[in-house]
């Protein structure tokens, strides 16, 4: 059906303005309109809270982990976008395949340059979900897990702040991060450790293990917790408790 | 959406999952848990999952401790316990850290009754045998049949008939040749060029009955066999025609030209061509096709044992002619001799890189012009065979050296020392030799040095003893895959030598084994059949060596192939980066069944005198 004029020419002013689509955008109001509205403590965070975190005193083989990995529109929490998530779950050890989960998240903007990134196109984004939808799910899921995450400050960080702005409250977060342990790992056996040394990548292929396609967030998470079960069985410590891993993941 | 793309990735290259469909593939992987082991952990024997090895090393030992196997990528364990419900009492130990993937027993089974080759692959695998299951096959052109090809038409004619009868009704029914039949059975086969070279030609008369000129108890074949096995059927004994039986009974004729036709590109004259050239060059020219003629069994997948006779075949009568040649140069021979052939060629397995291992037993002493008789024939021959593609023996085993043109008595002496008085250095040089067989001249003269070596090799405790050992010096690489075994040709190119590591280990067994029993075959397979028939060796072990020995000459004669075709030189180093996933198993298979006959040969053949 062709356009009428007028509404070519919206479309015209929307595309100048670098703005998506109608559905996007009505995704974007209605973003907003959460902001707006400050919604009080909702029940996820209390629900999440609630539960006790991880007892620190626990075996590392009775941990249930939850290794996190996210993508996203630039480095800033508080002025960039989530673009996808992506988790796996690693049980007795074990990494649980049926319990992975990656999803495509719906940015009020386009994805633009970091789509060269992640390879999240906005025409993906159709399929894509709302976040608080998503992080609802996550948090209700895994109260009381450990989080594990590579460089988790982006994953800490940008769950925060997502889950202020649409929770209107943070959860008490912890992560294990497994950048940290490699740093320590490397520190121990008295290397200089680089930057690119500490990269996703370079970890693998530094304990042979299998690599992958990066910055896709499932992709990620999955190279991430290779990575985790390859650190503890290196610590050479059948007794090694959650805090032990606490204070080997420390900077 | 949720699928690991490193683990998809992984078992679509991966047999037998490589042989599912793409989206199941995807939806299993949510089946799959992957764990770290590290090296010295043992993996828990009561689990009753599939594990299947994504890196690192794993050891399997067996309940006294040895080592039965080394698992790497691709490999698996526990399908034992998932397929009989009872638990077997090895142990696995990793080796080198490593990552697997656990499918839990449901997934397991319901691909097993959903796929049949998935199925077929774990049963094999567990039950030890060679899983020789071909990939699908997508070209039946490879495997006609004789029934596909031939007209059930059978053209019949009685053995009292008169040869003009015979002309008229090949005439009226336009075919070339006729079936030969007394009340219903086939007694014979008259063919035009019959009618040509024993009749006419010998000024018969027309009324001279078929049952004189025809062809008694001729060759033929049943209407179930391939086409290929005519074809070897036909260059080895050099005919144009054959009778096909159903149940017995003829029921048809197929001829060369049919063949011909249905896989237009077999020179399957080309034995008749070799014997037909009156210069070196022209049999030079011959041989220029033996390359086509083995792409062309490549393609059609003729099993390389049939390959190699007829390879083998061909070299038999280019050395044949070659030396009737020689005979028209030097003239007649001054004494009755045997040209003999050491080796692969003395086996019939032939490869297409092998080169000469040849001699000459004489009924006299060479001595005088006997000598410089044979010493030039033997230098033509093997000069000869060098322009004709097969290569001069770079260790001097042919006939031309002076040591290797003896007599009987000669010969006699030679093997005796060898066998009376062994010792491994000379062993193992020799052991070549005790693989002969006559390639023309008289078969009586070698008869004759064939009894006396096996007269000799019988029950000859301490010479066995030391073939033994001889055999048993190399052995089958077990984990080569981690590249600690593979070895360099020289030109800077590594690799696993097929025939040092794997085809010599099997025919160096056999050979003690035969020479144990006096058993005349010289052909591995037919030597490991007759073992099996006098009881030697057990029936299930033979089909185990058998198996092994098709698979490896297989995987040699496909990369051979392939090398030709590639206008590569051709060389025995596997790169087993090349493999596919099925072939990797195959050959782990083969090089187990080895260590496993090694075992039998030294606890049969060494044990303290």
């Amino acid at each position: 059906m062709p356009l009428l004029p007028n509404q070519r020419k919206v479309r015209k002013w929307l595309s100048r303005l670098q703005l998506p689509d109608w559905r996007t955008l009505a995704q974007q109001l209605n973003f907003s309109r959460k902001l707006t509205l400050k919604v009080p403590v909702s029940d996820i965070i209390q629900q999440f809270d609630k539960i006790p975190a991880a007892d620190p005193r626990l075996n590392i083989a009775d941990c249930r982990f939850v290794v996190i990995d996210i993508e996203t529109t630039g480095l800033n929490a508080k002025t960039d976008y989530i673009v996808s998530i992506g988790w796996v779950v690693i049980q007795a050890q074990e990494i649980v395949l049926a319990n992975a989960k990656h999803h495509l998240i719906a940015t009020p903007v386009s994805v633009g340059q970091s789509a060269v990134f992640h390879g999240v196109h906005d025409h993906h984004l159709t399929s894509a979900r709302d976040l608080s939808e998503v992080l609802s799910e996550f948090l209700s899921d895994f109260a009381g897990a450990v989080f594990v995450a590579h460089h988790a400050n982006i994953e800490q960080q940008f769950i925060t702040v997502a889950c202020q702005r649409l929770f209107g409250k943070a959860p008490k977060l912890r992560f294990v991060d497994t950048m940290a342990l490699e740093w320590q790992r490397l520190q121990q056996h008295g290397k200089v450790v680089k930057n690119q040394d500490l990269q996703l990548n370079a970890c693998l292929q530094r304990h042979h293990l299998p690599t992958s396609q990066q910055h896709h967030a499932l992709a990620d998470a999955y190279s991430c917790a290779l990575l985790l079960l390859c650190q503890l069985k290196q610590s050479r410590d059948p007794n090694l408790q959650l805090a032990d891993l606490y204070k080997m993941a420390k900077m | 959406m949720s699928e690991i793309s490193e683990v998809s990735k992984f078992l679509a290259h991966t047999t037998p999952f490589n042989q599912l469909p793409a989206a199941q593939i995807s939806r299993l992987t949510r089946h799959f848990t992957v764990y770290y082991y590290q090296a010295q952990e043992l993996v828990p024997a009561e689990t009753n999952r599939l594990l299947i090895v994504r890196t690192g090393v794993f050891s399997l030992y067996s309940d006294q401790q040895q080592l039965l196997a080394k698992l790497q990528e691709g490999d698996f364990y526990g399908y034992q316990r998932l397929l009989t419900e009872l638990g077997d009492h090895d142990q696995l130990r990793c080796e080198e850290d490593g990552l697997v993937y656990w499918l839990d027993q449901q997934s397991f089974h319901q691909l097993r009754h959903q796929f049949k080759n998935f199925d077929i692959f774990f049963q094999r695998l567990f039950s030890r045998r060679l899983h020789q299951y071909q990939e699908q096959q997508h070209n039946n052109r490879f495997t006609l049949k004789i029934d596909d090809i031939i007209h059930h038409r059978k053209v019949t004619i009685a053995p009292e008939q008169n040869v003009q009868t015979a002309a008229a009704l090949m005439t009226e029914q336009r075919v070339s040749s006729l079936l030969v039949e007394e009340q219903d059975k086939l007694v014979g086969i008259v063919t035009d060029r019959d009618l040509r070279s024993r009749v006419l030609a010998k000024d018969l008369p027309a009324s001279t009955q078929v049952c004189q000129i025809m062809t008694r108890q001729p060759h033929h074949i049943d209407r179930h066999a391939y086409l290929f096995e005519a074809v070897q059927l036909m260059s080895r004994h050099n005919i144009h025609h054959l009778p096909v039986m159903d149940n017995n009974v003829s029921c048809s004729m197929i001829t060369a030209t049919d063949i011909i036709r249905a896989q237009q590109d077999h020179p399957v004259y080309l034995i008749g061509q070799i014997h037909r050239q009156q210069t070196v060059d022209g049999l030079e020219q011959c041989s220029l096709q033996i390359k086509t003629l083995a792409i062309v069994m490549g393609k059609q997948q003729v099993p390389a044992a049939e390959a190699s006779h007829i390879l083998t075949t061909l070299t038999d009568a280019l050395t044949q002619r070659l030396i009737q040649l020689a005979q028209i140069k030097l003239g007649n021979a001054p004494c009755v001799f045997s040209w003999l052939a050491f080796g692969s060629q003395a086996r019939m397995d032939q490869s297409l890189n092998a080169d000469q291992d040849n001699a000459l037993l004489l009924e006299k002493e060479p001595v005088a012009e006997i000598a410089d008789y044979f010493q030039a024939l033997a230098e033509f021959v093997c000069q000869g065979l060098a322009r004709c593609g097969v290569k001069l023996c770079p260790g001097n085993i042919m006939a031309s050296n002076d040591e290797l043109r003896l007599s009987l008595k000669g010969w006699s002496t030679r093997f005796a020392r060898w066998i009376g008085t062994p010792t491994p250095a000379a062993l193992l040089n020799a052991s070549i030799y005790f693989d002969l067989r006559v390639i023309e001249g008289s078969r009586g003269l070698f008869n004759a040095l064939q009894q006396d070596i096996l007269a000799r090799t019988v029950n000859n405790d301490l010479f066995l003893l030391h073939m033994a050992h001889t055999a048993l010096e190399r052995t089958a690489p077990l984990g080569f895959f981690k590249n600690f075994i593979l070895e360099p040709d020289g030109h800077h190119k590594q690799g696993l030598d097929l025939k040092k590591r794997g085809i010599s280990l099997l025919t160096d067994i056999v050979r003690v084994y035969a020479l144990s029993a006096g058993i005349t075959q010289i052909n591995t397979r037919a030597r490991l059949q007759q073992l099996a028939k006098l009881q030697l060796i057990e029936t299930k072990q033979m089909q185990n060596l058998l198996d092994a020995f098709d698979v490896l000459s297989q995987l040699r004669f496909d990369k051979h192939v392939h090398e030709l075709q590639q206008d590569h030189d051709v060389t025995n180093l596997l790169d087993p980066a090349h493999l596919s996933g099925l072939q990797r198993h195959q050959l782990k298979d083969c090089f187990n069944v080895i260590n496993a006959a090694q075992q039998s040969l030294r606890y049969r053949f060494c044990r303290e005198l």
